[in-house]
């Protein structure tokens, strides 16, 4: 009896431990795809090796689409165009592809795209231009109680290029509880021509993996990984009257675009409307204000929502709308550059549009 | 009750670190489908049902966007407030895209009681009846929420 239990126990590890191996040679034999090619816009091709995501693909050979999830397909940020190739649309990307971008059925998510086979994709030539950069912490100011300025300096000889509003994405390290990195996207709040290093205005997210660990975890010295530059909020360059509208870290761009314009030289009539709670939101006003002083027209309007009694507050109250009819000489001949929450967002282009301001000429960058 | 696979998943991205810094079963040992079932209880006393509630906090959310996320007093007895931060979050059951950061405050000034939600809080309670471990930051007391609400 004991030798037949015996016997049929090893009978059954045999046949178990030879389905093992024949399932690890089969998912290597059938998951090397080999080299794989990537056409991009017809102009580049890329050799990999196949068998990753188009997103790693890519990003392996320094060409970095933008990804806020890293990877995880739910923030559809790393959309593009892939012409062949790609086989068919999955499930997972379905729910974050608009009803036109499946119609047409080459909108996909590269991070769920697996490269088994040459595959031609179309991506934005800007692209090109966004590299990873490693960056040590140099300064970290405590803007208000819940806003930080963080600056990255990029190691030796490190430069980016990009243009004012654009953004970059932060790259976290594990720590306490978070046992993976995230990735999150900040405007740089630095003007263009400091290219060696950029500053990010960072505010604290209750629950927030990244705002956590840059609010909580983050120091003088430590080193980061970033990439960009990304975005197509940036500053056109006319001749147009501009209004600037901004709430909370919504500054980080338009500092940005205020400090290379006291590079380059404006003479445009701008408008700065800054909303905030109350006047412990309020932050760099001084140096916002200082910008009157360097162009020949320019305004700063810090407006309060909530104003308290007895906070010494002067200045104007309520919602920024109201005050746009003063700020407008030429509607048509005026741009706008929005950047804060949607319902800001909504709000304030429903009321310069009510002004006369061209759709095509209100520019936004929205936190949603 | 033991957990499915699907439940594993789901529970592996409610964890710390994964979607929200803290999770979203706070110190909670009971199975998902157990929270679920004993909040669905208590909702059902109450005489509501998860869709209800999620409808109400939907509406109040969007009052106060449309007054440009600022203080709104709705129906004459609410004070609401959104805060709108930058970013999206997605649900652990891994369906339906991804949702706004944002916490909506709710105060029901005839009772004094007072809520505060997340985008996520509304497709969680809306579309999978769930509303949080016991501990979590975000947990809504069904009772509470109903008394708050209507």
């Amino acid at each position: 009896m004991f030798t037949i239990i015996i016997k049929d126990v090893t009978v059954l590890s045999a046949i178990g431990s030879l389905l093992a191996i024949i399932m690890v040679i089969a998912q290597r034999r059938l998951s090397n795809y080999g080299d794989c090619k990537i056409d991009i816009n017809g102009k580049r091709e890329l050799v990999i090796k196949g068998g990753n995501s188009l997103l790693s693909s890519l990003s392996d050979k320094q060409i970095f689409l933008p990804s806020a999830c890293g990877g995880r397909g739910s923030c559809a940020a790393c959309k593009c165009k892939v012409i062949s190739g790609g086989g068919p649309i999955l499930p997972t990307e379905k729910p974050l592809l608009t009803k036109a971008e499946l119609a047409a059925g080459d909108i996909r998510l590269a991070c769920q795209v697996k490269v088994k086979s040459d595959i031609k994709i179309e991506i934005p030539a800007g692209i090109f231009n966004i590299r990873r950069f490693n960056a040590t912490v140099t300064e970290i100011i405590d803007y208000t109680y819940d806003t930080k300025g963080i600056t990255f300096k990029f190691a030796d000889g490190e430069k980016i290029d990009f243009l004012a509003g654009q953004y970059v994405q932060l790259e976290t390290k594990p720590y306490g509880k978070v046992k993976q990195g995230v990735i999150r996207a900040y405007s740089i709040s630095s003007k263009p021509e400091i290219n060696s290093s950029l500053q990010l205005i960072i505010r604290y997210v209750p629950e927030g993996i990244c705002t956590t660990w840059v609010h909580q975890h983050l120091k003088l010295g430590d080193t980061v990984s970033l990439t960009g530059p990304y975005g197509d909020f940036f500053l056109r360059d006319t001749d147009a009257d501009i209004i600037y509208v901004a709430g909370g870290s919504g500054k980080a761009p338009i500092k940005s675009m205020l400090e290379h314009l006291a590079v380059i030289g404006c003479k445009r009539k701008m408008t700065y409307f800054f909303g905030a709670r109350t006047t412990k939101d309020l932050y760099l006003t001084d140096e916002m204000h200082a910008f009157e002083k360097v162009f020949p027209s320019f305004e700063y309007v810090p407006v309060l929502s909530h104003s308290e009694q007895g906070d010494g507050w002067t200045g104007k109250t309520g919602f920024v709308m109201p005050y746009f009819k003063d700020a407008i000489r030429d509607p048509k001949n005026t741009e706008a550059y929005l950047c804060g929450s949607p319902g800001m967002i909504n709000a304030v282009t429903k009321a310069l549009i009510e002004e006369g301001i061209p759709k095509d000429k209100i520019y936004y960058d929205s936190f949603g | 009750m033991k957990e499915t696979t699907q439940e594993q998943r789901i529970r592996a991205r409610m964890q710390p670190g994964i979607i929200s810094l803290n999770g979203f079963l706070g110190k909670d040992k009971r199975s998902i489908s157990d929270i679920i079932s004993d909040d669905d209880k208590q909702l059902q006393a109450l005489s509501r049902t998860p869709i209800e509630v999620a409808e109400r906090m939907l509406y109040f959310s969007n009052a106060s966007f449309n007054a440009f996320d600022g203080r709104v007093t709705v129906d004459d007895i609410y004070v609401v407030e959104t805060e709108v931060t930058r970013g999206r979050m997605n649900c652990p059951w891994a369906h339906d895209g991804f949702h706004r950061k944002y916490i909506t405050s709710l105060t029901n000034t005839k009772n004094n009681t007072t809520v505060v939600w997340t985008a996520l809080n509304i497709h969680l309670i809306k579309e999978h009846s769930f509303f949080e471990g016991k501990g979590s930051a975000f947990r809504l007391d069904p009772a509470t929420l109903v008394k708050a609400l209507f």
